[in-house]
């Protein structure tokens, strides 16, 4: 564990070094993704300037729901995203290899050599989207709420980390990416855009249990405006787990299938 | 004029070459589309009507916005144009008996040409699958405005991209500005919500700029509202079209002399 660590400081100072080269797209993540969610608090306060609860949530809900997609997306471009968003094109040129070889765990290397710090201030930003939600939302929550809502913010960082990996592991077998990607980015947006709570029927389905995004972001808002169920809570954690498992799964079972070949 | 159709035609085969990127831009348009069928149907759940617009004129909105949207396709001019500037390939539009400007105009129109029927037939999908009733004007004389200013659109948002690409020439990296730029735009035409929705004083700002005659009027139009912008409309954004030529051709000029022809 310690040795892990260790690993992951001496990972983080080598980005760190490299990404001063290029000063002026330091904070890029920030500004592009800050900018899309500002554009996105705009779109809902123009909707709700017309009306006062889409599908029964009021502008706090759906401003604390744009800050909690916002958290999860400042987690994983700070830590993870642009680890993980490497693998296709390391299996589609061998490079692979490398990390293959090496005395150390291959994906907590993949995923955690590309810490981004540039992304970090999305976090407070993203903090401060959903404290503006919650005095918006005039609600009063128990500390025990506002534990428990993090802890879902935790837990649905690594169903994100999960959902990632599953789809940049498909290339072990169809060696092309891109559409992935485009579906990824596609279902991304859509449900950065609509609180879950506003899907219904297969869509639903689809959104809850087989491409997690709508899940996401709407279980610790109705955790933090007490609105949700413990059936809910306790099935959107078992999500998380199946997800994680199977990412694991997933990882191990496409390597196996890893051609070490540049194609 | 002979040589550009040439290279309008060469970009518009080879797209013929991308058939999976044709398919899956087919499959893709359902994203806003489903956005608006989602989100919309919440909101006309519990009200009859939002800012003049029933529900059947809401969707049919996304529906012509979405299908606007996607056809125009001059993001590709910005990201290339600055790429080839990066890398220093755009020595080739230097050397050869093209204006780029217009080369990249012709190009990216050759390959706009291609999409067009695959998105109206997969947005027409969309429709029956859905169910819904579209709401679109019959004026002949407000489909024909509505037609030119897609046109105009387009051509201004190529000039635009193309401006943006040969900034390139002077700060080298733009890619941050031009992702920033791609979420603005998305909001300003009135991709993502119609601009009736935003305050009156800041709808009233925005005539003055091109950005509202893009995909948001056109759309309106062709659902049967705002008809007497129609001319002021057309107007403007030709008058926008004129100053972006002048000042892309200014901004060449001046930013060409600082490329040293290798790559970065």
């Amino acid at each position: 564990m310690i040795r892990n660590l260790r690993f992951l400081l001496t990972l983080f100072k080598m980005k760190l070094s490299r990404m001063m080269v290029y000063r002026l797209s330091f904070f890029g993540a920030t500004f592009v993704d800050g900018c899309m969610f500002i554009v996105l608090i705009l779109m809902f306060n123009a909707i709700y300037s017309q009306v006062d609860s889409i599908g029964g949530w009021s502008r706090g809900q759906a401003t604390i729901f744009l800050g909690t997609f916002s958290l999860l997306n400042a987690i994983s471009m700070t830590f993870y995203f642009f680890g993980v968003v490497g693998i296709p094109g390391k299996i589609k040129s061998g490079e692979l290899d490398h990390y293959l070889t090496k005395p150390i765990n291959p994906l907590l290397r993949l995923t955690f050599e590309n810490i981004d710090p540039g992304s970090a201030p999305l976090i407070p930003l993203s903090i401060g989207i959903i404290a503006y939600g919650v005095s918006l939302q005039n609600m009063t929550s128990s500390p025990g709420t506002f534990i428990l809502y993090f802890v879902f913010i935790f837990l649905m960082a690594v169903l994100f980390y999960d959902m990632q990996v599953i789809l940049r592991t498909i290339p072990f077998f169809v060696i092309s990416a891109t559409s992935i990607e485009k579906l990824e980015g596609t279902v991304i947006e859509l449900c950065m855009r609509v609180p879950g709570v506003l899907f219904k029927g297969m869509f639903k389905v689809l959104f809850y249990f087989i491409l997690p995004y709508g899940l996401m972001a709407t279980i610790p808002v109705q955790i933090i405006t007490n609105s949700a169920s413990g059936i809910m809570i306790a099935v959107s954690a078992a999500v998380v787990v199946l997800f994680t498992a199977l990412a694991q799964w997933f990882w191990r079972f496409g390597l196996k299938h890893y051609k070490s070949a540049g194609s | 004029m002979k040589k550009y159709l040439e290279i309008a035609k060469t970009l518009f085969k080879a797209q013929i070459a991308y058939r999976f990127d044709v398919a899956m831009t087919m499959v893709f348009t359902i994203s806003k589309i489903l956005f608006a069928y989602i989100l919309w149907d919440a909101v006309f759940g519990q009200n009859e009507t939002v800012a003049g617009f029933t529900f059947p004129m809401m969707f049919s909105y996304y529906i012509i916005s979405s299908f606007l949207y996607q056809i125009e396709m001059s993001d590709r001019v910005s990201w290339e144009v600055s790429a080839r500037i990066r890398d220093g390939s755009f020595s080739k539009y230097m050397v050869i008996p093209v204006n780029p400007q217009r080369y990249f105009i012709a190009q990216t129109l050759g390959a706009m040409m291609f999409y067009p029927l695959f998105i109206f037939a997969s947005t027409a999908a969309w429709v029956v699958l859905f169910r819904v009733k579209l709401v679109i004007a019959c004026d002949t004389a407000v489909i024909a405005a509505a037609l030119i200013m897609t046109v105009l659109g387009l051509l201004f948002m190529i000039q635009l991209n193309y401006l943006l690409g040969i900034l390139a020439f002077r700060f080298q990296d733009i890619s941050v500005f031009l992702m920033i730029k791609g979420n603005i735009v998305a909001f300003i035409t009135g991709a993502l919500v119609p601009l009736v929705l935003l305050p009156r004083g800041i709808v009233s700002v925005m005539r003055f700029f091109p950005f509202y005659y893009v995909t948001y009027l056109p759309s309106m139009l062709l659902i049967g509202r705002n008809k007497e912008e129609a001319l002021t409309g057309i107007a403007v954004l030709a008058a926008w079209l004129l100053l972006f030529t002048i000042l892309n051709k200014y901004a060449y000029s001046k930013f060409r002399v600082m490329y040293d022809g290798v790559g970065i």
